[in-house]
């Protein structure tokens, strides 16, 4: 079974964050075991977008470092540290409004490694997400905001990474639709692929990850096998309620 | 009624050069969402190498065509890299400055070199003409202008809708952090965008340069045609584009048909701000 | 407290010197002097009322030689046509320019941003077109203004000492006013100075009007120094090019920042007189390199690492100073 000893992955270590001057990360640590899949929980601007985006070369760390597979990843450009395998589906999906749904997810295989299967990779997608090869030729405005999110995660796996960043999947979506996105992350990693979920939502976020993570104000409060942490604790950093903020 | 007919006829062949002039504004603008105020000038500049080359091989265009091209690409990519690069991400007001600028700097550069007399390079397809009717004739550099055109538009629409590289200008267009997020070099495709612009400046400077005569200052005029060739074909669409060109060639040729000779220009600069005041967006909006 | 006190009497006693001076200058200058301070003096206002436009309302505008060229053919016409007094004719030439923006006001703010900046240039260039098919200018042929044949230079350097540094005097006022502050609120968040219920429209149209007016003024006494108008020239974007040199290199967004780059402009266009294109050519990357390397010009510069600022559109810089802290 997964334990916090085996070789991680990826690593956080002692990560700070500045915007300006304002400081959004404080000395963050974080392990993400390969095949695992890592809640990080918190609130509204606890820092999770920042930590994601610092893990994805969208901001430079002010101190500290992040490695993936044992490499200084930390002021690497985001397209190539997408080449080295990891990518992310933003807060908000992104999508490309005016390319349309198999164009979106073309450009996800825009990386020679992962274009030469391109092929194989879009079946795999429309296999996981049906909806998405029912709408294949229309373009992506058209879409409601649970296919958007789909859509997001599968230009996600046209990458073919190993480690896939999802941003607030559920975000403004129905409980129905988001359970479905969840039972196919769990698919996926099923498969082998590694996820980093940032939620807000507590108890989805503890039900299916292996290990959990809860900021506030840009620390890490908590941490713990998702299946072990007690849920009203975890809401009770959540808020930042005493002992933990 | 000839007249008329042969002013509509002028105006739509025009139009399409002024497509080509206006591409690579539309392309930049759509891809960085700056409007390059040194484009007219670009074109001139191309047009003025053209000149050079042409006169030194003896009127070969072709060559001067492809000198020309190199040329420019480098120029290009020296713009990019100093200048654009660096401040396409800092608001509005810095890119415009600084190719304003750079504008400037041109226009004195080509007096510097060439004198501020009128220029044009030569060719034996100026006058005559191709096509005559008992209602109208058409020029031979005005068809070839309208033809070459085409074939610019067409192609580049095929690599925009139909290539990986394509698909790879669009989605920057769209959303840089999730061009990103795929693995694309968003400032190597903006290099490459802007030596799309190149290649389409130096085609269309070599046509114009065929087709009227030019000074160091005539940049200025090209902008006009091409910001009013964006802006009523809507930016960043290369369908929207051709029409808008049209559009702007009918409107310059009718107004000197309507309103004589010297009001050419000016009747195209007013229709171009009656559309910037009422319809900022383009007369084409929400199309590909 | 009491340094702070002084330091801002040295800054006026300073500055009333320095106004002595170029009041007295055609006694102890040379004319060539006398000359280049002339033009120091209207570009000087150019310069100014660019940056009232960019740097403080944040509109920037490309097309300051429609003013310029108004203001310069009204002298032309009222003095040669109408035979009026010059200064009346070009008190007239503001006026004009002041109406003329008004009118194009309606069409032209409704365009933002670049749309602004190209519509005021394309503005220009009609209107130079314009000019070069109006049988009542003489289409390009264009007018010798000859009351201006008689006059010394030291009678012309007043009269710009008079629109230049009335330029800096009424920037500094509007500044100064409730007016100034909205607008460097305005630069600075639009949509924040909208929501506090600052008439940005009026405060705009207010600011551009002005501008106009003194840009025609000084539009009015050029042409009294060059004594010949065409409309090529008179509508030619290298008014605005001046301006936005000017004003770049001196020093966006500050007052002092006109008056250093108008001494650069002119000293230069002098030095190299002979050579008029290497003049624009290294105006022009000067410029750039100061946008990208310096963006807050000469005087911003200044005034960001070592706190010099002469003219402060703040109520009380050393009060704010003290309770800030820092700068």
């Amino acid at each position: 079974m997964l334990s916090q000893e085996d070789g991680a992955l990826l690593a956080v270590e002692n990560l700070d964050v500045h915007y300006g001057d304002l400081q959004a990360l404080h000395n963050v640590s974080l392990r993400i075991p390969q095949g695992a899949i890592v809640s990080i929980i918190g609130a509204n601007g606890a820092g999770k977008s920042t930590l994601l985006g610092a893990i994805t070369g969208l901001n430079k760390p002010t101190r500290g470092k992040i490695t993936f597979r044992n490499e200084d990843i930390s002021s690497i450009h985001t397209h190539d540290i997408v080449s080295r395998g990891i990518t992310m589906s933003p807060e908000g999906s992104r999508v490309f409004e005016k390319m349309s749904v198999e164009e979106n997810l073309l450009i996800g295989a825009y990386l020679s490694r992962a274009r030469k299967k391109r092929r194989e990779l879009l079946e795999r997608v429309y296999g996981l997400f049906p909806i998405l090869k029912q709408k294949s030729g229309q373009l992506a405005t058209y879409l409601s905001g649970g296919q958007r999110q789909m859509l997001a995660i599968g230009r996600a796996l046209m990458v073919d990474p190993e480690v896939i960043l999802c941003d607030e999947v559920s975000l403004g979506l129905a409980p129905v639709i988001v359970k479905d996105i969840y039972h196919k992350i769990v698919e996926i990693n099923r498969e082998g692929m590694t996820f980093i979920l940032v939620e807000q939502d507590v108890k989805r976020s503890l039900r299916y990850s292996h290990y959990s993570y809860v900021m506030v104000k840009g620390r890490i409060v908590m941490e713990g096998r998702s299946a072990q942490l007690p849920e009203e604790q975890v809401r009770e950093a959540y808020f930042g309620i005493s002992r933990y903020a | 009624m000839e007249v008329l007919l042969q002013s509509l006829v002028n105006g739509i062949l025009l139009g399409g050069l002024y497509a080509v002039i206006g591409l690579g504004m539309s392309l930049i603008f759509g891809i960085m969402g700056l409007i390059n105020l040194a484009h007219g000038d670009l074109i001139i500049v191309s047009t003025y190498i053209s000149m050079v080359v042409a006169l030194k091989y003896s009127g070969n265009i072709f060559i001067a065509l492809l000198i020309t091209v190199l040329v420019m690409i480098v120029v290009g990519f020296f713009c990019q890299s100093v200048l654009i690069n660096r401040v396409v991400d800092k608001g509005a007001e810095p890119p415009l400055l600084i190719t304003f600028g750079l504008s400037v700097i041109l226009q004195n550069v080509l007096q510097l070199i060439f004198g501020a007399d009128a220029k044009s390079i030569p060719t034996k397809l100026a006058a005559a003409n191709v096509i005559t009717t008992p209602w109208f004739s058409i020029s031979a550099i005005y068809l070839i202008d309208f033809v070459v055109s085409i074939l610019v538009i067409l192609s580049l629409h095929f690599i925009i809708m139909k290539t990986y590289f394509g698909r790879a200008i669009r989605a920057t267009s769209g959303d840089v952090m999730a061009s990103e997020l795929v693995g694309l070099n968003t400032k190597r495709v903006y290099a490459v965008t802007m030596a799309l612009a190149m290649i389409t400046a130096s085609i269309a400077g070599l046509l114009v340069g065929m087709t009227f005569t030019y000074y160091p200052t005539t940049g200025t005029e090209y902008l006009i045609i091409a910001f009013g060739v964006v802006v009523i074909g809507g930016m960043g669409s290369l369908v929207g584009t051709l029409l808008g060109g049209i559009i702007l060639g009918l409107a310059q040729i009718l107004g000197s048909y309507f309103f004589g000779m010297a009001y050419q220009l000016f009747f195209g600069y007013v229709v171009l701000l009656v559309i910037l005041t009422f319809r900022p967006q383009g007369l084409f909006a929400n199309t590909k | 407290m009491a340094l702070g006190g002084r330091v801002a009497l040295v800054r006026w006693i300073v500055l009333a010197v320095i106004v002595v001076l170029l009041i007295t200058l055609p006694l102890w200058a040379t004319q060539g002097m006398v000359n280049v301070s002339l033009l120091v003096m209207l570009y000087m206002a150019v310069g100014e009322m660019w940056n009232l436009l960019a740097g403080y309302a944040g509109l920037v505008s490309l097309g300051q030689q429609i003013f310029i060229g108004l203001g310069g053919y009204s002298l032309a016409v009222f003095t040669e046509v109408y035979h009026l007094n010059f200064l009346l004719a070009i008190l007239i030439g503001g006026v004009v320019s002041g109406v003329f923006a008004l009118v194009i006001s309606q069409p032209i703010f409704k365009m933002k941003g670049i749309y602004f900046a190209i519509g005021t240039w394309i503005v220009a260039e009609a209107l130079a077109l314009y000019f070069l098919n109006w049988s009542f200018v003489r289409y390009g042929l264009g007018f010798n203004i000859r009351t201006t044949y008689n006059m010394t230079t030291d009678y012309l350097y007043f009269i710009s000492l008079v629109v230049g540094l009335g330029s800096v005097l009424l920037v500094y006022l509007i500044m100064r006013t409730r007016g100034g502050l909205a607008l460097m609120a305005m630069r600075d968040n639009e949509l924040a100075a909208e929501v506090m219920g600052i008439g940005l429209y009026k405060t705009k149209l207010m600011i551009f009007l002005v501008s106009a007016f003194v840009t025609g003024l000084a539009g009015g006494v050029l042409y009294l120094n060059i004594s010949f108008i065409q409309p090529t020239a008179a509508f030619s974007i290298q008014w605005t090019v001046a301006a936005v040199v000017i004003v770049i290199i001196g020093g966006i967004g500050t007052m002092e920042g006109p008056i250093v780059g108008a001494v650069i402009y002119v000293v230069l266009q002098q030095y190299l007189y002979d050579f008029p294109g290497f003049s624009m050519i290294i105006l022009g990357v000067i410029a750039i390199s100061i946008i990208l390397v310096a963006p807050r010009g000469i005087m911003g510069t200044l005034h960001e690492k070592f706190g010099w600022e002469v003219l402060s559109a703040r109520r009380n810089p050393r009060g704010m100073k003290a309770v800030a802290g820092s700068d």
